[in-house]
């Protein structure tokens, strides 16, 4: 500790050199950021809803497929199983928008009893629950889109050969890892809109998702509800909400793998950066060097002393890089770019993480350099430059 | 002879050469050496003669090829890398030509780097080093930084780094050869007050026969020897 403020004047000495190497860190160490802090937030959502016990059911061919709407009943009358509601993804434009939001029919009346997190004024919901063409929106979504109580939303069906009108009757809030930026109205009004368009596509519930009594209950139910629907003409696949979420991440290929190899290569190429950077600080300071261990001081001092000075500045570069990008993107706002990242935040978790791994960097660029200088002859190093 | 008892320094028949391709150069041979506690010694010589490899030896920054040095009555030769460098904070001190202070720190921590190495509090090593800094008259320079000092200052802020740990020996390698003659004057004087007031033990090298001046005793190394010279005679031949 005695040695800290040395360190740290040397970290300063050059100060054009420790800068740059420090915003190289914390530049590469951006896109790092949000890539761990994706993955972090997927976890988090996954985990918190863990204690809601929901189990979505899918067609055994996966999401293209359909379940008819009769299903919900058999699947709510399942032994274990709290209740029950369709979710029917329409898929619509909003306006002359281009990128889509989410869109489900559901049943207004069960809709709070599967997703009790989600916070609604009373009055808001039985105005929506009221209504037929009302709709249900987001505390995301409706402040990306400056949608109000009364406003009208028109959605052009892209799936569906039918445009809906809507209104909004409620907006619903939640914690930080809830999703809050869907739209969701009645499958009432959605079918007979089908069925007023005679296409063949009534009647389909989408996915349904359910709530069990309890945690221990959930894979009985998953299990009864599969060999319920074994024989039928739409077999089905029960997973919890966890899986449910993370086979849209397989989606998208082997992300994580993906992530975890970029970020390897980053790392390699920031080790590689910093570790130059001390390198040449060394060589500037054989002499110094020299003097260090002729008053007395030890390698393994002189060892420290580097690392420290090299760690220091990965440091540096962390503690812009990952608290930086925290207090980014707590004010840039995602959702103007797409309304599904209107969530997006870097979790502390994340933002630490960036930080630790800046000093980890910092501590093996180090090895090398710090070697080289506890091992400098005095010798030689009082011959050089006299 | 009683200061052979109580010599600081003693070489016991130390030959050092070095090596450069398979030729071995013979630097100091089968030499042996006193230097007394209290004395101040300046060692002359022609450039490659060994002065500096003399000062590394008692030093134990370098190891004797054949023969022993012992310091303080310490024999060098029993210490083991991170032992000398323990010993070397609590004996010696150390001023060079130059480039001997650390840019990145002001006076005052420069004479305090030292005392790091000891077990003073953060206040404790502040006043030793304060009045280190006294001693060469340099306590109003404590927050200077050495590019805001002169050559001369920058010195006795070394000789100033160099007695705050309160060492037995001071080993000066051609302290004033970079200064002008006011400042070597000054220099010279210091670390001629050091010695009579704290009995500290000097060995000076120097290549001004002016500098050798301040000294009690002259030693010329040549050929490998030392010779006791005489300072009036160096005087008058000149
Ligand atoms: N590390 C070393 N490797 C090889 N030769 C060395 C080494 N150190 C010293 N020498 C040689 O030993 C001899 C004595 O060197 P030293 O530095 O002690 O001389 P010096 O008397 O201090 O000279 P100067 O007055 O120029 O400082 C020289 O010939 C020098 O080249
Ligand atoms: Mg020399």
């Amino acid at each position: 500790m005695k040695y800290l403020p040395l360190i740290l004047r040397n970290v300063f000495r050059n100060k054009v050199r420790s800068i740059f190497t420090g915003i190289s860190i914390a530049i590469s160490l951006f896109p790092l950021m949000l890539l761990y802090a994706f993955l972090d937030l997927q976890d988090d959502m996954a985990s918190s809803t863990a204690q809601y016990n929901r189990v979505a059911v899918l067609h055994e061919g996966g999401l293209a497929g359909q379940l008819p709407i009769a299903y919900v009943d058999r699947v709510r009358r399942q032994p274990g199983v709290k209740d029950a509601i369709p979710l029917s993804w329409f898929g619509g434009n909003y306006r002359e928008e281009k990128t889509q939001f989410a869109q489900f029919a559901t049943d207004p009346k069960v809709f709070f009893e599967i997703y009790p997190e989600y916070a609604c004024p009373p009055d808001q919901i039985a105005a929506w629950q009221s209504d037929k063409t009302g709709c249900l929106v987001g505390s995301v979504i409706a402040e990306n889109k400056g949608w109000k109580i009364g406003d009208k939303i028109p959605l052009q069906g892209n799936i569906y050969p039918v445009d809906l009108e809507l209104t909004v009757r409620g907006i619903y809030d939640g914690p930080d890892t809830a999703d809050r930026s869907w739209l969701v109205f009645h499958f009432d009004y959605f079918d007979e809109s089908l069925k007023e368009a005679r296409t063949p596509n009534s009647g389909n519930a989408g996915i349904i998702m359910l709530r069990t009594e309890s945690a221990s209950k959930m894979s009985p139910v998953m299990q009864s509800i599969e060999s319920a629907f074994a024989s039928s003409d739409a077999p089905v696949k029960p997973m919890t909400e966890k899986e449910f979420g993370a086979s849209f991440l397989e989606m998208m290929g082997n992300v994580r793998g993906f992530i975890r190899m970029t970020a390897t290569a980053i790392v390699i190429a920031l080790i590689c950066v910093a570790a130059n950077t001390m390198a040449m600080a060394v060589r500037e300071r054989t002499r110094e060097i020299a003097l260090f261990k002729a008053i007395g001081f030890n390698r393994n001092t002189i060892l420290g002393m580097f690392l420290a000075e090299s760690i220091a500045i990965g440091l540096l570069g962390g503690l812009i890089g990952g608290i930086g990008t925290k207090f980014l993107f707590s004010l840039i706002d995602l959702s103007s770019v797409d309304p599904g990242l209107g969530m997006f935040y870097v979790p502390w978790r994340t933002a630490l993480w960036g930080v630790a791994l800046a000093a980890a960097i910092g501590l093996f660029s180090g090895l090398i350099p710090a070697w080289r200088a506890a091992n400098v002859s005095v010798i030689e190093g009082l011959r050089k430059v006299v | 002879m009683s200061d052979y008892h109580d010599a600081v320094v003693q070489l016991l028949d130390v030959t050092k050469g070095f090596r450069r391709d398979k030729i071995e150069i013979p630097v100091l041979t089968n030499t042996t050496l006193h230097i007394p506690r209290g004395d101040f010694v300046a060692v002359m010589g022609p450039s490659g003669s060994g002065k500096s490899t003399l000062l590394n030896l008692c030093a134990g920054l370098d190891r004797p090829t054949t023969g022993q040095v012992i310091v303080n009555g310490q024999n060098l030769g029993q210490l083991s890398e991170a032992g000398l460098s323990k010993w070397r904070s609590q004996n010696l001190g150390f001023v060079f030509q130059m480039y001997n202070l650390m840019p990145v720190l002001t006076a005052l921590e420069n004479v305090e780097l030292p005392l790091l190495l000891t077990p003073l509090s953060r206040s404790e090593r502040r006043k030793h080093a304060a009045a280190a800094l006294r001693i060469v008259g340099l306590e109003d320079r404590a927050d200077h930084y050495p590019r805001q000092l002169s050559g001369g200052q920058e010195q006795r802020v070394s000789i100033a780094r160099a007695l705050a740990n309160d060492p037995v020996l001071l080993l000066a390698d051609e302290p004033t050869g970079n200064l002008d003659a006011h400042s070597a004057e000054e220099v010279l004087e210091l670390m001629q007050s050091l010695n009579e007031q704290f009995g500290t033990t000097v060995v000076m090298v120097t290549h001004d026969p002016k500098a050798a001046r301040s000294a009690k005793r002259l030693l010329h190394l040549e050929k490998g020897t030392f010779v006791q010279a005489d300072i009036e005679a160096l005087e008058a031949s000149r």
